[in-house]
Parts: C-alpha cells; structure tokens; sequence
C-alpha cells in the first residue's frame, strides 16, 4: 500500500517534470520570438498557396488582394498569431501532450509519411532496442567484473579498470565510433561502417537477424566502452564500502560460504546504491546514444535529431527534445519502480 | 583536522598520475599561451573559414612525416615566389621571370597554380605567357597564355592592376592550359587525347610526366624545372611586382589539410585555448552558482531550501544532450550560449551534494557560537561553513572542466558549435560531413580527438590526484 503510493508520488512528480520542461521550452520559444517566427512562415507558404490556386479562378487582381487578405486573417487568428506568445502557450502544450507534433521539413518514414508523429513512431523503436542492449549489456558487465575486482581491490587488473573508467570518462562517445568505423570497416573491412540492414535487406526472418546483429556490433560497442567504465567502477566501490561493514564480518565469522557472502550480503546491499547510479547514468546513455546513432547511421531517433539540425528542421527538433525527455522520464520511472522492489525502506 | 596546506600539497604531489596531470596542464596552458600571442582573435573568421585563404594549399593530404614510413614518394608543397626580372625585347618588350624547382617524387604534383601581383602599365594591357620546361629539355611552350582585360573607360595611366588581390589562375581549371597541352601532345608525341580528355586524366601527368611503352604517362620526370613567365608589354614603363607559382604537394605539413586545404596543425593548435576557456569558464561559473546555491540551500532552509532543492530536482531530471541541442538551436550557435546553457544545467548535482555537507557543518558548535555572538548569516555562510566545503568544491570545479570540454565537442560534432571560433569538435564535424573516414584521411580524424582525450585526462588525473586529499577517509584507506 505504501509501496503504491511512494510510486505513485514519484510518477507523479516527474509527469511533473514534462509539463514544466514544455513550458519552460514554449516559454523559451515564444520569448525569442521563435514561435511566431514559425507560424508566420507556416502562415505565409498557406497563403501562398491559397493566392495561386485563387489566380486560375478569379481575374480580377482586387478581389483577389481582397479574399487572400481574409484568409490570411483568419489563419492568423486560427494560429493565434493575433494575440501575444503568451496566449498561446496552453494551446501549444496541449498539441504536444496529445502528439499533434506537425511535419517534418525533408526526413520521411518508409511510407512516405512526413507527419513527425509517424517519424518518431517508426524511429523509436530502434532507437530503444540501441540502448536498452547497451545499457544491459554495460549493466552486467558492471556487475560482474565490478564485483569481481572488489574482491581484490589494488590488484593489477583493479588498477587497470580504475584507469579504463577514467579513459572512458574522457574519450568522446562518437570519436570512439569513428575510430571503430576506420579501423572495422574501412581499413580492416570486417564489419559494415553503418546503417542498421545490407541494402537490399534479407528477406528471410532469421538472415535478417543476423544481419541486424552484425550491423549492431560496431554501435553496441561503442555505446558499451563508453558506458561501462563508469559502471565498473562504480559497483567496485560501493561493493567495498559493503564489504568492510560488520554485518559481512558477521557473516564470515559464522562460516557462511563466500559466494553466498557476496550474493546475500555484500551485492544485496549494495545494489540500491548502485542502482542510484545507474539513473543518473541514464541521461549520459541517452546523450551517447544520439550520438552513436550520428556516427553510425542508425536509423533510429538520434539519426533523425542530427538531420533536424542539419536540414535546420525547427518543428522537428521541438518534437524531439520533448519526446527525448519522455523516454528518459518513463525511463527513470521503470527504475524507481525496480529501485523500490530492491530497497523496501525506501520512502519519499 | 591538524592537516595543513602544506601537507595537502605534498599528498597531492605524492601520486603519480597527479604529477602527469600537472605536466600536461603546463604544456597545454604554454600551447594556448603561445596561440593567444601568436594568432588574431578574428582567425575562425577571418582565415579558417575562408576557402580564398587556403585556395593554395593541398587538399586532403597527410602530414609529411608520414613518408618515412612509406615506400611511396609523395612530392612535397612548393610555394615559389620571385620579383627578381629581366626586361628582354624579342619583338616586343618583355618582362621575364625564371622559378626552378626540383621535383623528386613517385607521384605527380596535386595540382598547380600561377599568380601575379600588382601590375603597373601604360598602353596596351600586357599579355602573360608561361612556359614549363622538363628535365628533360622537353618544353611545354605557351602552356599559359593569359590576356590582361583593358582597363574600364575613365581610368586614367599609369593603370595599377592585381594590388590588393593577385590574379590567380588554377592551372588544371583553365581550358587555354588544356588546349596547350593538346597541342605539346600532338607535336611531342603524336598523341590525339583531346582538351577534355586531358582534364580528366588530369593535367599533371602531362605537365610532370613521361609516357612508358605503352603511351601511358605515368613515369614521374624527375630533376629540375623551369617555369618561364613573360610578360608581353607594350610600354617600357610597365612594371609587375612578383609572380607565384604553387606546385601542390601530396603531403603537407605537420597534420595534413582538409579538403578545403586548410593546415589542420594550425586550426588544431587554435582549438587548445579554446577548449581551456570553454572549460574553464563553464566549470568556474557551474561551481559558483552550484555551490552558493547549495550553501544557500542548506545552512538557510525553509522556503529557500525547498525552492532550490525543487528546481534543481527538475534540471536533474532532464536528459542534458536533447535540451543542449535545443537551447543552442534555439538561442543561437554562439560561445557565450553554449556556456550559459551548460552552467544553467550544470549546478544542479553539486547543489545537492554541498547542500548536505553544509547541513552536516552547520551542526558544528563553532557555528552555533556565532550565530549566539550576533554574526550575520550571509557572514557565517562565507566564513564559516564556505572554507568547509571549499576543497571539494575546487575538486568539482576541476572534475567539471573536461565536462564542459566534452559537452562542447558533442554539440559541435552535431553541428551546433560557434562557426567564429574553430575547435577540435568542429574539426572533427567537419571531417564527419566530409566523409573523412571513408576517404581514409585519418590525420583529420585521430589528432582532434586525441587532443579532446588528452584535455580531458589530464584534469580527470588532476582530479584524482585531489580526491585524496579532500577525502580523509580515502587517505587512511591509502
């Protein structure tokens, strides 16, 4: 009951979060004067089009002036281009709640959809499946060799991840993908410099698998040297903290099986607090993913952000940034929830 | 406590990675020291940015140390200048400039281009020819026949020409070039390869070469060249300052070009004080307001408290990459947004983590005795509880500086960097879009991101080094 109700105030608190990061974004846009600098454009290709169709119909010029100067009224009044930014901020944020997110300027779905809704809707998947394979895969390794070397902290290979997590710490996400790219597929030709299918794709579900596997190898890694360092490091920590408590001495003291020491005793304990960390994390994976999307050509979400910047795609990159910031808020409550099953004492 | 300055510095200095850090913060701060004495501030502007200014240059070739690693001799970039002339009648009045080269290479030159300076002259517009003479004695006559326009109506002799920018001809774009070299062909050689054929062979292995067995030109003529510039005039006054002539080499430099021939050794050297002031500026700025803000949160409380701890909850909660992308996009690619958004979303984790130091401090009897002997809470704050937390504060600082580095190089890897000032990350973007590591240019790939690594290490191991030091604990563990 009172599990439901911490995690419901936590749900809470970040749908929180996204209404005030829409507003703070809208404010922003309409205080630069952003906003209206895009609905005026939106406003004047309408028009445009509305003149050329009206001068096959109708000669005289007048009327014509006449009529488009109506119509552009009443589209600016529709747009709320009439009244101040401010006005229209609840309107603004309504579209975006409900995913009315409008067009793209050049990028399009394989359907040939330019709608941003279907964009994202077709993206987001291969976005999820980059990161979430590369945050478990970084997870594990975390786990497993983090705990590992705590067992013999100032051994070599403890030194040698100290060092790998500040490298890590310090190397560009993208550089190492590009590094990647020259030496696996442009020099040594072993592995495909992007994209996430052979063009034309296999047509047979499991070529196509394999396929998808060996188009992934390269981003994955990248993604995984970036992350797990940091995460290594991390558990190796926190598990040593543990392990210098009295419980586990206690614990040793009765005779209790090392490995059952580690599991019940050390890693139980330490896992809230590394868990913490892996939320904070999540923000810097996302941030990478981005990026190794860019490097790579992965089609998913991160591509798309770079084409926003680079076709300068002002509807799109608003669209994203909100949905980027959903996926980590959703993201950060699948964790909550996970960190409140580990750690029953939690309350907020 | 009993542990005093003097023995913070010597734990510090004790580590290994410590001393590194600090050797190479004094190189990179001598580079930058260097760069700021040596280059204009307008240099993104002004230079980096201009094609004009590395016209040139070669385009997209290694450093020229990478040939004693290879078997292959690339010809190295020649800038040929004279104003030393003699003045010749043959007919008409001529002004003759000679430029030598020796070319000792097994491939042939990237390109080649001519140019004039500040012509002077009276009458009729002077005429320019150039002649290439080979080792070989074979003589490319005419190669170069260039008419100078007359002078608009209303000027008035002497008429001054080419003063402020020379003229400048890229031999392998001009067609009277190709049509010359069709006509040396025929007569040399007996060959029927036509202008058009000749440019897309390129015109170099004609100008350089020497044909095998097979007619095929691809033997470099190695020795000394000669290139003859006379220019025809028509006044005995005339006069021509200097000519240039660039044979472009196939390697450059100590870090190669881009394919715009811009020196990337140059724009790299430019990129060290940059990323120090980026870094810099960021880190100070975020530990300020983190840790007034923090210091504030925690030794004040109540509403102040709780307004802080809300935002910065807020801020925490985002994903920084997609809203840095959005505020520059939306701000503008310009240095100072770049630092203020990432300062803006920045403080928020050391908020929170000096907030609690400062409650733990505040429970201090020393603090509840000034509080009695009547001191002022803005006092108390920056004499009392600031010292307490200062350590870590300077930790953060420098554990923030590679932060705001990398930050900066992801959103000018996106593209979002300020085009007015270059730095590694917009190198990097550049060499991205360009397609540099299909191409294989990886002397425009490895040397930026390398520097981002080194930067960044070196303030990481500077930070390690410290964390002893403010860390007690840590201390006793050592």
């Amino acid at each position: 009951m009172r599990l439901g109700r911490s995690l419901l105030i936590k749900a809470l608190s970040l749908l929180m979060v996204v209404i005030i990061t829409l507003l703070l974004m809208n404010v922003i846009l309409g205080a630069t004067g952003f906003s209206d600098r895009m609905l005026s454009a939106l406003v004047n290709e309408q028009v445009r089009v509305y003149r050329q169709g009206l001068l096959g119909t109708i000669s005289n010029p007048d009327e014509i002036t006449r009529i488009v100067a109506e119509y552009e009224l009443t589209l600016r009044t529709a747009y709320g281009l009439d009244k101040p930014w401010i006005m229209r901020l609840p309107q603004m944020i309504w579209r975006v709640m409900t995913f009315d997110l409008g067009e793209a300027k050049t990028s399009q779905t394989f359907t040939g959809s330019t709608l941003i809704k279907d964009l994202i809707a077709e993206r987001l998947p291969k976005s999820v499946l980059l990161i979430t394979t590369s945050v478990g895969i970084s997870a594990l390794l975390g786990i497993v060799v983090g705990t590992k070397i705590a067992t013999k902290p100032g051994s070599r290979l403890d030194r040698f991840f100290s060092n790998y997590s500040a490298f890590s710490y310090a190397i560009p996400t993208w550089w190492t993908g590009l590094l990647f790219i020259m030496i696996f597929a442009v020099f040594l030709r072993v592995l495909p410099p992007g994209g996430m299918y052979s063009a034309p794709p296999p047509t047979e579900p499991a070529a196509r698998l394999m396929d998808l596997l060996w188009h992934a190898i390269l981003p994955i890694s990248t993604l995984v040297l970036a992350l797990s360092g940091s995460w290594i490091y991390l558990t190796r920590t926190m598990v040593l903290n543990t392990a210098q408590q009295d419980f586990v001495n206690v614990a040793r003291a009765k005779g209790l099986p090392e490995n059952m020491v580690m599991r019940r005793y050390i890693i139980r304990v330490a896992a809230p607090p590394i868990l913490t960390n892996v939320i904070l994390g999540l923000a810097g994976s996302l941030g990478g993913a981005i990026l190794t999307e860019t490097v790579f050509g992965w089609p998913g979400m991160g591509l798309l952000y770079w084409n926003a910047i680079v076709t300068v795609d002002e509807g799109l990159i608003i669209a994203l940034t909100f949905i980027y910031t959903l996926i980590y808020v959703i993201a950060r409550m699948i964790l909550e929830v996970l960190y409140v099953i580990l750690d029953p004492r939690v309350e907020y | 406590m009993g542990f005093s300055a003097r023995d913070a510095l010597s734990e510090f200095w004790a580590s290994r990675i410590s001393k590194l850090g600090v050797a190479l913060i004094i190189v990179l701060f001598a580079i930058s020291a260097y760069v700021l004495a040596s280059y204009p501030l307008n240099f993104g502007t002004q230079y980096w940015n201009k094609p004009q200014y590395w016209a040139d240059y070669p385009k997209g070739v290694p450093p020229t140390w990478t040939q004693s690693f290879s078997s292959v001799r690339r010809p190295e970039h020649m800038i040929l200048t004279t104003d030393v002339s003699q003045k010749k009648t043959r007919g008409n009045m001529l002004i003759e400039f000679n430029i030598n080269f020796d070319l000792r290479a097994d491939m042939f030159p990237q390109f080649t281009s001519f140019s004039l300076y500040k012509l002077t002259f009276y009458d009729s517009p002077p005429i320019i020819h150039l002649t290439l003479t080979k080792p070989d004695g074979s003589k490319i006559e005419d190669l170069l026949v260039e008419a100078v326009p007359f002078p608009s109506s209303g000027q008035e002799p002497p008429y001054v020409k080419y003063a402020e920018s020379p003229l400048r001809i890229y031999l392998p774009g001009s067609p009277a070039v190709r049509n010359s070299i069709a006509d040396y062909l025929r007569t040399e050689y007996g060959s029927t390869l036509t202008p058009l054929e000749i440019r897309n062979m390129g015109i170099e292995q004609f100008m350089f070469g020497s044909p095998d067995e097979s007619g095929a030109f691809t033997n470099v003529v190695e020795g000394t060249y000669n290139i003859r510039v006379q220019v025809e005039i028509f006044n005995e006054e005339d006069t021509v300052e200097s000519v240039k002539f660039v044979v472009g080499g196939q390697a450059f430099g100590f870090m190669g070009t881009d394919t715009l021939g811009r020196d990337l050794s140059v724009g790299l050297l430019f990129g060290f004080p940059v990323a120090l002031f980026i870094g810099f500026i960021t880190s100070t700025l975020t530990t300020i307001v983190g840790s007034v803000l923090g210091i504030m949160s925690g030794y004040i409380g109540g509403r102040t408290d709780n307004l802080i701890q809300r935002i910065s909850d807020i801020l925490n909660n985002l994903p920084q990459l997609p809203i840095l992308i959005f505020l520059v996009f939306i701000l503008g690619q310009n240095i100072w947004n770049i630092i203020m958004v990432l300062v803006v979303f920045g403080w928020s984790g050391l908020t929170i983590l000096i907030r609690s130091m400062v409650l733990q401090a505040k429970q201090e009897q020393f603090i509840e005795a000034s509080i009695a002997s009547g001191a002022s809470a803005r006092w108390i704050m920056a004499r009392h509880i600031f010292p307490q937390v200062a350590p870590f504060v300077f930790t953060q600082m420098i554990f923030y500086t590679p932060a705001a580095i990398l930050a900066e190089a992801a959103l000018s890897f996106l593209g979002l960097g300020d085009p007015s000032l270059p730095t590694w990350g917009q190198i990097l973007e550049r060499g991205f879009q360009t397609g540099a590591i299909f191409l294989g240019y990886w002397w425009w790939i490895i040397p930026p991101g390398l520097l981002i690594v080194v930067t960044a290490l070196c303030f990481v191991f500077i930070a390690q080094g410290l964390e002893p030091v403010v860390n007690p604990r840590l201390r006793r563990m050592r």
